[in-house]
């Protein structure tokens, strides 16, 4: 099948996308120009890794030495910074209803003087939950804060019983909680999104050009040059076409890998070959959900929708933010059909977690499947190719 | 020149913005496209995405369980543990080997590890540690394992202590173990949920971006049809006046838009039961300049669009910047000031922190001030460039036609000096 000829045709379809993909800014812009700025952007907007210092108002209504001590304890976490005092909490609540502020501390009145009489008072902490990442990460300061605080009053007292610092934590504290972040002991949110969000843009955008330059075949009545120069055979005028894309991408690919791993050394614990190879599977695998978008939907403007949806709906199904296990389960079984999940399954086994070959190769099996979808189209683009008309 | 009257030029000029009004308005019904984005996307895909976050919470995420002590009270540990919401305990393993190795299958996304000295430390008087240990592929896993190991450890510090004070009262046990209470108010998302946060700004963003796509569209189609490839027809009395041609174009994206957005906006969150405490009067005033800015912001934005299809490669990326930009799964206190810049330029930016305060938060107009100001800003600094666009384009287009008239004459005029000599 592979003969001296094939390979003349498939130099000149090649040739001939190569001058097709340079003839127009936008090849240019969607294949270079758009992921690179999706990789700068998305690694300077997250360079904090864990945000730090969210503003966060104080309302004190009891302004003793405790309380405003309680106000410092708090501004000293890492995450929280007391932007504001307001003097009541309804003041404080419409500071964060205008988005000044993510979270209240609120300190009652007479609140160091029912401490001090042992009648047990009552703070509370109010956090926006509408901003969901920075609404946690106040809860959490907030609530560690609060039981570090009471432990200090306890403490006081237990020093003034004559314990050592030992014995006093180890009244105060019985039970204490290592937590162990593995392998991204920072929290680090960069770490945690850019390594599937930069993958991903890629994959949506080598969906769109491979749907539009097979697409724009049609529309330019340039498809039956196309064929004839592939001898009439789909497959090599496919493979001819889809090539320089190919190369263009994997580049493009290696180079979102040496930025993520060997410039901003984020983790990579099982090695960088099995990234690579995940990467180009990746690359491989969009373009032929691509080839059977437009297979499928033989229409420009239809594939392109198709190859928008699919593209922008992986964000959401490939479970990096919101786990796949609490999806309805109907969507459990769709995401499999999303290239961008296997390739996060395996960055979570590989990069992040170091797991190796062993335990990761049914994704890299999954993302090889989808190299078979193209055939299930071939006949149907040919048609298309063939004889179809550009209906705009 | 004909002398025109102030008066006879404004009658003609809405004559010409209904018109292109209409025009616009067939258009739109013709194109299947443009009623793909029009219409289809508004209606499908919210819907799409409030389905796949509807479940809100991560329940019972899998751990496995190491206890190495073997005891009744690292069993209670483990039992309340296994109780909360959060977690359910998937295995019993015999040793940290074992756990791991689950990890690694993928039956686990934590491990649990309840040491040895566990009894013998809290009986002794000293701490006792239990260490976990979570898979970070998912920030979600993290948070449940470490919020239901800190709650259940916190209850038990509670009876611990209670119960070494030796006190004789109830009331004097509760002051043993806090000296003073605390509660945490989780305001206008009380569960916590993944939809509540993320719905209504996806909502936001599908109005601009559908927008963009579908006047990006109609640009192209407006470029493919004609013969110079241009924006604007020439040598139509209608498309005269650059203000007529916008205003006429806008009317007709905002009359549609207007309905569409009451269902985004409006009926989406009512059908996945989203927090939605919204004053209407508010929504509708602060719905106004987003509307205006972001068809605004379509329409010179869509200059750059030469073919039919090439918006879509164009715009559609856009969306994951535009979303994490605007400072809402990002918080915006902490984006970089050159990216906070940058996202000033953009209607969505406001609109979607405008919105979520409106609708989630309850705010009044006074609350979104700052917002609601922007957009008036931006409405108008649009406006001003989408006239602008349109203005270039209509000269590009006089241009072209002027060229092509001249060289017709010339080749008119050779035809009869030709005709002439023979």
């Amino acid at each position: 099948m592979f003969n001296r000829q094939t390979y003349q045709c498939l130099k000149r379809i090649a040739w001939r996308e190569c001058k097709r993909l340079v003839s127009r800014p936008l090849y240019i812009f969607a294949m270079v120009g758009a992921p690179l700025f999706c990789y700068v952007f998305f690694t300077t907007l997250m360079d904090e890794g864990l945000p730090t210092d969210l503003p966060v108002g104080a309302v004190d209504m009891d302004d003793s030495a405790t309380s405003r001590n309680l106000v410092r304890n708090l501004d000293a976490f890492q995450q929280t910074h007391i932007a504001a005092h307001y003097p009541s909490p309804s003041e404080a609540r419409a500071a964060m209803q205008r988005g000044d502020i993510y979270g209240f501390y609120y300190i009652p009145p007479r609140f160091s003087e029912e401490l001090q009489a042992n009648r047990q008072p009552k703070a509370s902490f109010y956090t926006n939950n509408a901003y969901l990442i920075a609404g946690s990460l106040l809860y959490r300061d907030m609530k560690t804060m609060s039981e570090l605080a009471n432990g200090a009053a306890g403490r006081t007292v237990l020093y003034a019983k004559g314990a050592t610092e030992a014995q006093a934590m180890a009244f105060l504290q019985p039970i204490v909680i290592d937590t162990h972040a593995i392998h991204n002991p920072w929290l680090n949110y960069s770490v945690y999104l850019c390594n599937t969000i930069l993958p991903g843009i890629l994959m949506l955008l080598i969906f769109m050009t491979t749907v539009y330059s097979i697409g724009t075949e049609v529309k330019e009545r340039t498809s039956h040059q196309w064929l004839r120069m592939g001898g009439g055979s789909m497959y090599v005028a496919l493979c001819g076409k889809l090539l320089p894309h190919t190369v263009v991408f994997t580049v493009m690919a290696a180079f979102y890998n040496a930025w993520l791993y060997g410039f901003l050394h984020f983790p990579c614990h099982g090695g960088i070959l099995p990234m690579l190879l995940a990467s180009l599977l990746l690359v491989l695998s969009s373009q032929a959900c691509g080839v059977f978008m437009i297979g499928m939907l033989p229409t420009l403007r239809l594939g392109l929708s198709f190859a928008s949806i699919w593209g922008v709906l992986s964000f959401s199904i490939s479970g990096f933010t919101f786990p796949v296990m609490a999806m309805h389960p109907a969507l459990q079984a769709l995401a499999n059909l999303f290239p961008l999940r296997h390739y996060y399954l395996i960055y979570a086994g590989q990069a992040l977690n170091g797991y190796g070959m062993a335990y990761t190769w049914p994704s890299y099996v999954a993302l090889l499947l989808f190299l078979f979808l193209p055939f299930l189209v071939m006949n149907r683009l040919k048609t298309a190719m063939a004889h179809y008309k550009y209906i705009p | 020149m004909k002398d025109v009257t102030l008066k006879q030029k404004i009658k003609q000029g809405f004559q010409s913005l209904f018109h292109i009004w209409k025009e616009e308005v067939k258009n739109t019904f013709r194109d299947q496209g443009m009623l793909i984005f029009f219409l289809l996307v508004p209606l499908a895909y919210p819907l799409i995405y409030a389905f796949i976050y509807t479940g809100e919470v991560v329940r019972e995420v899998p751990v496995a369980l190491v206890d190495d002590a073997r005891g009744s009270l690292s069993r209670e540990f483990a039992r309340k543990v296994d109780a909360t919401a959060d977690i359910r305990i998937a295995c019993l393993c015999p040793d940290m080997e074992d756990a791991q190795e689950r990890m690694r299958r993928g039956e686990a996304h934590g491990i649990i590890r309840i040491p040895g000295e566990f009894a013998s430390d809290l009986a002794a008087g000293r701490q006792a540690h239990v260490a976990i240990y979570c898979d970070m592929g998912c920030l979600l896993y993290y948070k449940n394992l470490l919020s239901a190991c800190t709650y259940v450890s916190l209850d038990m510090n509670r009876d611990i202590k209670v119960a070494r004070a030796g006190n004789t009262t109830g009331r004097q046990d509760e002051v043993t173990a806090y000296p003073f209470e605390y509660e945490d108010v989780a305001l206008f998302n009380p569960q916590n949920g993944f939809a509540s946060f993320l719905i209504p700004a996806v909502l936001v963003l599908i109005l601009q971006q559908t927008l963009l796509l579908g006047i990006g569209l109609s640009a192209g189609t407006a470029r493919e049809k004609n013969r110079f490839r241009d924006l604007v027809p020439a040598r139509n009395r209608h498309y005269e006046g650059t203000l007529r041609i916008v205003m006429g174009k806008a009317l007709c994206y905002f009359m549609l838009y207007a309905v569409v957005s009451v269902y985004v906006l409006c009926a989406v969150p009512r059908m996945f039961r989203l927090v939605q405490v919204a004053d209407p009067a508010t929504l509708i005033l602060f719905m106004l300049p987003y509307l205006a800015a972001c068809i605004f912001f379509s329409m010179t934005a869509s200059a750059a669009v030469r073919n039919r299809e090439t918006c879509m490669i164009l715009f559609v990326f856009t969306s994951l910047p535009l979303l994490f930009i605007s400072g809402v799964s990002w918080p915006g206190a902490s984006i970089p000031p050159f990216w906070k810049y940058v996202s000033w330029l953009f209607p969505s930016t406001f609109g979607i922190n405008g919105f979520i305060r409106i609708n989630t938060m309850g705010a009044t107009l006074a609350e979104v001030a700052a917002e609601y100001r922007a957009l008036w800003v931006q409405a108008g600094a649009y406006f001003i460039t989408a006239c602008l666009v349109y203005r270039h384009q209509g000269r590009i287009g006089r241009r072209h036609l002027r060229d092509e008239m001249r060289r017709l004459r010339r080749a008119a005029s050779r035809q009869q000096q030709l005709a002439a000599k023979i």
